[in-house]
């Protein structure tokens, strides 16, 4: 039905786009062709988000030519792209939790409001493609593979013949992801759209994906069809080196057949000989009328690393809200080597030993507006008596210690945090956590946005944190992450433990169902109701 | 003592002033509630509605005809809501020092001009509404007032379908609780912001003439006297829904009569607390409903990308 | 480095091309504003230069001028100073004419009871101002931790409060009315400070400088320096940029975000005391006593983009509009027109700055120019 070889839906030269002295992306070229589904592989940092952000209309290339069907054109707005027929499911920015379903997928039209056109076009949508949700419901009632899909058919309400998805898969489990690549497939084979694939994962690309294109450092290093590369071949063009398959690099690359194989050859770490070093129980926290918490049980010991496991938004980042003295729990309690600590007190888990790495450093983790060494010390700056004089002699020596040990990149311990790169700063993060020698060092969604590099030197940071008898207790969404990490899993969903397995013992069809609410009994397979 | 509060409630011109001054507050608080759903905190209310109450003498003055009186104080209020909307909104300066600023430049403005300048009295006609002035006690209050008053009425549902039924109120909200969304979906954030405040400006504008127009009769330096701010508590009493803010004006008119019944009728509460009264009430008020409202998630957090 | 490299260097760090464009908006800026000012003076009548010149004389040109100038500044300075600790810790206070008013009727109450040597009444004075300002402020700050409510909306209801609360007090002989019961107090006007509390006052060519001066300067190098550097002050600016990190760390949101409010309002009540025992004001309370310095007071420190330094000067100017629209009644214009010339100046302040940030967005957005771009700018690549 459609003809493969006539031109483009969208035909990219020579893209450029520098910020100041960083060159995001550089003379990128890029065919979407309709009726293909396009990969755009690159590990984070590579300018896959910049590229996109151009065909959007969010920014502006400094060189470059860009041709919609045939036509040279200046994408300057999210609507002039609209009006050309480019589409863009994001991933995080673009639904207004307090409106309805219909009404966030009309937002940003020209007609008049009609609600109950909007209403019926969620269901027709929803119908052609494979997804339906609730046209009445809370945007922020929902879960996230379900606005995910608001998301999505928000993007297709306008018909693009062009639609890019920016790392779709983050948010799911692994069978909504499948999910999601069917409803890929009916939109390239059934509508002939265009279809561009973003994302970081091998696996996915692999199994998705007609064509790719892999971009290094903002450049791109090859394109295909994707079948004429195989795993290493990618993993090679991605990352620029020779990438073993297995270990640190798998994990980072999403290859989760490689990190399963290896983590079941792994060794256990004997689990009984330490001592308990956290230990969460029943904790209860309601929120807005929700339970967010609903009884969470973790035991966790000193050189053992545990790996929370789940989709965002069931109760990862209320916990870690809890441990980093942000909030208080309604029932339950927490406790450092034994002796309780009291909940929502300011500085009391941080002097009690539990250190943090969040999920969004900016939230909590760092004062973007101070200096690296600042940074570094707030620690210190939060404990002690507060009217004693600043050593800032001091601060700055400790500073240059631990820029050196931890070869964070900067100018120098009074350059201002912000200016830092999101890998650099995540190391500031990492050296003042670990030098401040807790018990327990709590690491949520710690590589998200890091490149292949940063999230080996993670990796590695953690391991030798357990290897040295902290107690880690790492939350992420991202399955290989876990499985490559951790020596016993835990799975989160509704805000309760509703899982737990050695890493030997894992299987990701489990756990992806347990992620996904359904209640596995883990010694027959059998599946049971939705949690 | 009961006996004088019953008198005192049985007395239709404590229902007629509460009218009059809960219409004010209708004027300017559903228009700062509009102004606040787009995620702006507008503290020149009390400028523009002065404006508006100078603006009626002018236009009276130039043409005499309360009309041209209620028109030229809308003119008014938007002048400030003009000024006020594109410092902040388009230029990015600090919205509470732009609205302090304001509040004070037409405070001085106003005094200075009507000082140099002499203005006649500007009175609108009572109009009286056959079915509704007919109704027993509060039928004086609600039907035989200077017709400005009823202009109220209208705004009202206009403003709620405005907001909620068309697709720029759908805007105006979606920019007020997640302006990051609002502006990828390709919706200019801060010109529905500018929009939101020259709304209020109108409506302010309007409420300062009615002011002056249906009220008192003249302008006076002082005639406002800290009523925008109050406006701007009854948002809060109301939880950010018109509904809530139509009460909130209700109640805030109806304690300020109180405030007028009392010593005229030669009770004797100490005039502190008359005079003190509405501002109690709405600390009162604002700290019994702070923790249960949800106020729009962006509320007077400035929003910066498409400036450029 | 020799000294004239170091000097050098200094030079071309401050006076690049930037520094001349934001000055020359500065000076585009007040000059709209002087000429707006102007203009209105003429539409009603007047002659702009002769107001001009009321203006200079009475703030400056005039014998003794300059000293009452200064004099005037001291107390919006306090306030200013203690509203920039405050909008450090990230709290919007404006309620500073309601704690300065509260503050002067605590001030004026001691000051009439206690009795001993003039120094003693005088401290006794600005401790009393201290705490009535604070306590005035306290208030906000309870509603804050108790019921998280805005301290933009308590401070500035409190306000409102505070005027019908001296009135009530001016007229109760127990509270503020004067005592005297043979003087004819038709206005309800306060008791008389004693004659020795009065502050000191030093001179200077001719000029007589309260001491008041100096107390708000030496305030405001303290705060100064507490701000700057002590862990303390640390603790406030992680408050301001990042209270959920600073709650990580320890430092809680709660007793410091009112502790530093308190603070504030104390700076405003001390203001209070300074105007009853130096000579820019009466010396006995009366309605109105606070006469906007409260006001002007959190202008100076929003326009002194919260820095103290700024604030001395920003100050000065504002005091110069003060005391030199008293020269005003001669040239026939009536003094609401400095009220206006204030506000334009307001205005007229806040415009480069913002204009700046625009032009500075623009250019790390646009596409890029490295000979004219400021520091790069590090942006997420992902």
């Amino acid at each position: 039905m459609v003809n493969l070889n006539e031109q483009p839906a969208v035909a990219v030269r020579g893209l450029t786009k520098r910020y100041g002295e960083v060159v995001a992306c550089s003379q990128i070229d890029l065919d979407l062709k309709r009726g293909e589904i396009h990969g755009v592989l690159g590990e984070n940092g590579a300018g896959k988000s910049t590229l996109m952000k151009v065909l959007i209309g969010l920014v502006q290339p400094d060189e470059g030519t860009i041709d919609v069907d045939g036509e040279r054109c200046r994408i300057d707005s999210p609507s002039r792209a609209g009006l050309l027929g480019i589409g863009m499911v994001h991933q995080h920015f673009s639904l207004v939790d307090e409106l309805r379903v219909w009404e966030n997928v009309v937002l940003g039209e020209r007609e008049r409001l009609d609600a109950k056109h909007a209403r019926g076009l969620v269901a027709s949508i929803g119908e052609r493609y494979g997804l339906t949700v609730d046209p009445d419901a809370r945007v922020g009632d929902l879960t996230a593979g379900l606005r995910q899909r608001v998301e999505i058919i928000k993007c297709l309400r306008r018909d693009p013949s062009i639609v890019i998805f920016d790392e779709p898969t983050s948010v799911l489990t692994p069978q909504e992801s499948e999910q999601l690549f069917e409803v890929l497939r009916v939109a390239v084979e059934r509508e002939g759209k265009a279809v561009a694939l973003v994302s970081h994962k091998l696996d996915e690309i692999r199994q998705a994906t007609d064509m790719v294109t892999i971009l290094r450092r903002g450049a791109v290093v090859d394109h295909g069809p994707t079948n004429r590369f195989d795993q290493q071949a990618l993993a090679q063009a991605m990352v620029g080196r020779e990438v073993s398959l297995r270990g640190d690099q798998a994990a980072a690359l999403g290859l989760t057949g490689a990190v399963l194989a290896a983590a079941g050859a792994a060794k256990s770490r004997p689990a009984s000989a330490s001592p308990i070093v956290l230990s969460v129980d029943g904790a209860v926290l309601d929120r807005h009328g929700h339970r967010v918490l609903d009884g969470v049980d973790i035991k966790l010991r000193a050189g053992e690393i545990v790996g929370i496991a789940g989709v965002e938004g069931n109760g990862q980042v209320e916990l870690a809200d809890v441990l980093s003295s942000l909030v208080a729990l309604d029932a339950g309690t927490v406790s450092v080597d034994g002796g309780v600590v009291v909940t929502g007190h300011a500085g009391e888990m941080a002097v009690a030993g539990i250190g943090m790495i969040p999920e969004d450093r900016h939230d909590a983790g760092c004062v973007l507006n101070m200096s690296v060494a600042e940074n570094l010390a707030l620690g210190s700056i939060g404990a002690g008596r507060a009217f004693r004089r600043m050593d800032r002699v001091a601060m700055r020596d400790a500073a240059l210690r631990l820029i050196d040990r931890y070869e964070i990149r900067c100018s120098g311990p009074d350059a201002p945090f912000e200016s830092l790169s999101g890998g650099n700063q995540q190391r500031v993060v990492l050296a003042r956590e670990l030098s401040a020698q807790p018990k327990v060092l709590v690491a949520s969604q710690p590589t998200r946005g890091l490149d292949v590099g940063a999230i080996e030197f993670m990796g590695e940071q953690l391991r030798a944190a357990a290897h040295d008898g902290v107690g880690v207790l790492l939350i992420s969404s991202e399955l290989e992450e876990i499985l490559h990490l951790a020596d016993r899993i835990l799975v989160m969903h509704s805000g309760r433990i509703v899982g737990a397995m050695n890493r030997s013992e894992a299987d990701v069809e489990t756990i992806g169902l347990m992620m996904g609410g359904v209640a596995v009994d883990q010694m027959t397979g059998q599946m049971g109701q939705h949690v | 003592m009961f006996e004088a509060i019953g008198t005192l409630l049985s007395s239709e011109s404590l229902y007629t002033s509460a009218f009059q001054l809960s219409v004010l507050f209708v004027f300017a608080a559903s228009g700062e509630w509009v102004a606040e759903r787009a995620g702006t905190l507008n503290i020149s209310v009390e400028g523009m509605l002065l404006a508006g109450a100078f603006g009626a003498v002018v236009g009276h003055q130039w043409v005499a005809s309360s009309f041209m009186g209620l028109a030229v104080g809308a003119l008014g209020g938007l002048s400030v809501a003009v000024v006020h909307a594109n410092l902040s909104h388009r230029l990015t300066a600090n919205q509470f020092v732009v609205g302090l600023a304001l509040n004070v430049l037409v405070l001085g403005l106003t005094a200075f001009l009507d000082g140099s300048f002499d203005f006649g009295p500007a009175r609108a006609d009572v109009v009286r509404l056959p079915l509704v002035a007919d109704v027993p006690l509060l039928g004086e209050a609600l039907g035989n007032r200077p017709w400005p008053a009823y202009l109220a009425y209208p705004l009202i549902p206009a403003l709620w379908w405005a907001v909620f039924r068309t697709r720029w109120g759908l805007e105006v909200r979606s920019v007020g609780e997640n302006p990051q969304a609002a502006d990828v979906s390709g919706i200019d954030v801060n010109a529905r912001r500018r929009q939101a405040i020259y709304v209020t400006g109108l409506t302010c504008g309007l409420g300062g003439a009615f002011m002056v127009l249906g009220q008192v009769g003249t302008f006076q330096s002082g005639i406002i006297n800290g009523r925008g701010f109050i406006a701007i508590a009854a948002v809060i009493f109301g939880g950010w829904t018109l509904r809530g803010t139509v009460i909130g004006c209700i109640v805030f008119g109806f304690v300020e009569a109180l405030t007028i019944a009392i010593p005229a009728n030669r009770y004797s509460i100490d005039p502190f607390i008359l005079d003190a009264a509405p501002y109690i009430v709405a600390l009162t008020v604002v700290l019994a409903f702070a923790a249960r409202v949800r106020a729009p998630n962006a509320l007077a957090q400035p929003f910066t990308r498409g400036l450029t | 480095m020799s000294k004239g490299e170091n000097r050098k260097s200094l030079v071309a760090r401050f006076a690049t091309r930037d520094t001349g464009v934001a000055i020359g908006l500065y000076v585009l800026s007040l000059s709209a504003a002087i000429f707006v000012s102007a203009l209105l003076v003429a539409a009603t009548g007047g002659s702009a230069t002769a107001v001009f010149d009321a203006l200079l004389d009475g703030s400056l040109r005039s014998q003794g001028a300059w000293g009452l100038t200064l004099t005037t500044s001291a107390p919006l300075l306090l306030v200013a100073v203690g509203t920039i600790v405050a909008t450090r810790a990230g709290l919007v206070n404006i309620g500073q004419e309601g704690q300065l008013l509260i503050g002067t009727c605590v001030a004026a109450y001691f000051a009439v009871r206690v009795g001993g040597p003039g120094w003693f009444v005088i401290a006794v004075a600005l401790l009393a101002g201290a705490a009535g300002g604070g306590a005035w402020a306290g208030i906000a700050a309870g509603l804050r931790a108790w019921r998280n409510v805005p301290e933009v909306l308590t401070t500035l209801l409190l306000t409102f409060v505070a005027f019908p609360l001296m009135t009530f007090g001016l007229r109760q002989s127990w509270l503020l009315k004067d005592r005297d019961t043979e003087r004819m107090n038709q206005l309800n006007s306060g008791e008389r400070l004693p004659a020795n509390a009065n502050l000191p006052d030093l001179m200077i060519f001719g000029n007589s400088i309260d001491s008041g001066f100096f107390v708000a300067i030496g305030l405001a190098f303290v705060l100064t320096v507490m701000v700057g550097r002590t862990v303390l002050g640390s603790r406030i600016d992680m408050l301001g940029f990042n209270p959920r990190a600073a709650q990580r760390f320890g430092v809680s949101a709660g007793p410091l975000s009112a502790a530093v409010l308190i603070g504030s309002g104390a700076t405003a009540g001390v203001a209070g005391a300074v105007l009853l025992t130096g000579g820019a004001a009466s010396d006995r309370l009366v309605f109105g006593f606070s006469g906007n310095f409260g006001w002007d007071g959190l202008l100076v420190a929003l326009l002194a983009r919260n820095r103290v330094m700024l604030a001395i000067p920003m100050a000065f100017v504002f005091a110069m509009l003060r005391t030199g629209s008293s020269f005003l009644a001669a040239t026939g214009v009536d003094r609401k027109m400095t009220d206006v010339v204030q506000a334009l100046l307001v205005l007229a302040l806040l415009l480069p700055p913002a204009l700046l940030f625009i032009r500075d967005r623009r250019r790390s957005l646009a596409p890029s120019n490295l000979a004219v771009s400021s520091a790069p700018i590090a942006v997420e690549v992902s």
